[in-house]
């Protein structure tokens, strides 16, 4: 009676260790779904050939061969940064003088929009932001009035500005001068 | 003597059987591993089936044919929202900035496959700006002949009564914004509105959603 009694506990706990297995894996995989993609967005080979940790990158218009990110918008030109504040605070400044929408908006690196700034909530004011470390940055230098001070949850994150732009080639010589006003770098 | 030695033998004969009908510590390592090994796999599948299966999993807001997730690009967002935002819809903003409407069935319930034409008419959302974008199943653009991905609030022209309408499939309808969906596979629109006016914001199931119907057929 006693064998079988152990026998079947030790059955239990082997059940028991594989589903405890089983439910383990899924919440890891769907708990590092985001930070993998983030990750390879951030430092993958597109990345690393657009040079654009702490530095502001233009990429061309949105067409049937833009595969890099999911459901890519073909009524905006993108221009991309990932920042890195281990170092230090990063500065991102923009002035697009726009009419129509653009925005700028700081992604964690669990990919949440943690901020957003656009052209309604600008105003005319150009921007200015000191994006500073979860733990704090020590700054060198004081910060401008006026700008603004982000707190990134994460040390690297995705900074992604979009300018609407309803027929790229007519609005061309609008737009990407307003884009290229884009600066990301350390402060 | 004799009784030794067949006492030896009977012994030796049992722990023959024994060995027989046990099993090995290699093979208890080799069973341990492979079911520790379906364990993983059944955990990573389950994990893809939920994210990429099981869209009543995540929260969202059903108006019409179009579906809105609430938590899109939100950190209020929980692990299985954040995952499948990050797989289907990376960089989305909040709702705040930017809304998004999805469908994937038309007015019918019917799965939108591209080789099908569809018109799709409606009133321009409550938004600053807004558009329709036609994508693939995979999340990508379609290769579209015409260059045309979407319809927006600068491209759209309103008839009389202020209603834009557009149509989608692999041949152009007459007098129409055709969007091009070349192929046999899963079509997907996604409607976006930019700066969507605060009591759309509150109430996503206020919007007027544009109507998605079967037009001429499927190819």
């Amino acid at each position: 009676m006693k064998d079988f009694t152990d026998q079947h506990r030790l059955w239990f706990y082997r059940v028991l260790t594989l589903a405890t297995t089983v439910v383990l894996v899924h919440i890891a995989a769907v708990w590092a779904v985001p930070r993998v993609i983030m990750q390879i967005l951030m430092h993958g080979p597109i990345a690393q050939s657009m040079s654009m940790q702490n530095q502001a990158a233009f990429p061309p218009p949105v067409t049937a061969q833009s595969r890099t990110v999911v459901m890519p918008s073909p009524d905006l030109l993108y221009s991309v940064c990932v920042f890195d504040v281990t170092a230090g605070p990063v500065r991102i400044t923009a002035q697009p003088n726009l009419k129509s929408y653009w925005s700028i908006a700081l992604y964690a690196a669990n990919s949440d929009n943690f901020f957003v700034i656009n052209d309604q909530k600008s105003g005319d004011k150009p921007v200015d932001i000191w994006l500073v470390s979860p733990s704090g940055s020590p700054v060198e230098r004081p910060i401008p009035t006026g700008a603004q001070v982000v707190v990134a949850p994460s040390k690297t994150g995705f900074l992604l500005m979009r300018v609407l732009t309803g027929n790229y080639e007519s609005e061309k010589a609008v737009i990407e001068p307003a884009r290229r006003t884009l600066v990301c770098k350390p402060a | 003597m004799a009784a030794l030695v067949k006492s030896q033998q009977v012994r030796c004969k049992v722990l023959k059987m024994q060995r027989k009908h046990t099993v090995s510590r290699w093979q208890r390592i080799g069973i341990a591993f492979v079911l520790y090994g379906f364990a993983v796999l059944l955990g990573l599948g389950s994990a893809w089936w939920v994210l990429k299966k099981a869209p009543w999993m995540v929260q969202s807001v059903q108006v019409g044919a179009w579906k809105t997730n609430l938590l899109a690009g939100s950190p209020d967002a929980d692990i299985y929202t954040r995952a499948t935002i990050a797989l289907n819809a990376l960089l989305a903003l909040g709702r705040d900035e930017t809304m998004y409407f999805v469908a994937v069935q038309d007015d019918d319930g019917r799965p939108l496959r591209s080789h099908c034409s569809y018109r799709v008419e409606g009133a321009p959302p409550k938004a600053k700006w807004w558009s329709i974008t036609a994508y693939a199943d995979d999340m990508f653009l379609f290769d579209a002949p015409n260059k045309q991905y979407s319809l927006n609030g600068t491209t759209a022209r309103l008839d009389a009564n202020g209603r834009f309408a557009f149509t989608t499939g692999v041949q152009k309808q007459a007098g129409t914004h055709w969007l091009p969906t070349p192929g046999n596979r899963g079509l997907v629109l996604t409607l976006r509105l930019y700066n969507p006016e605060p009591d759309l914001q509150a109430a996503p199931a206020s919007l007027n959603p544009p109507t998605i119907h079967v037009f001429g057929g499927c190819a």
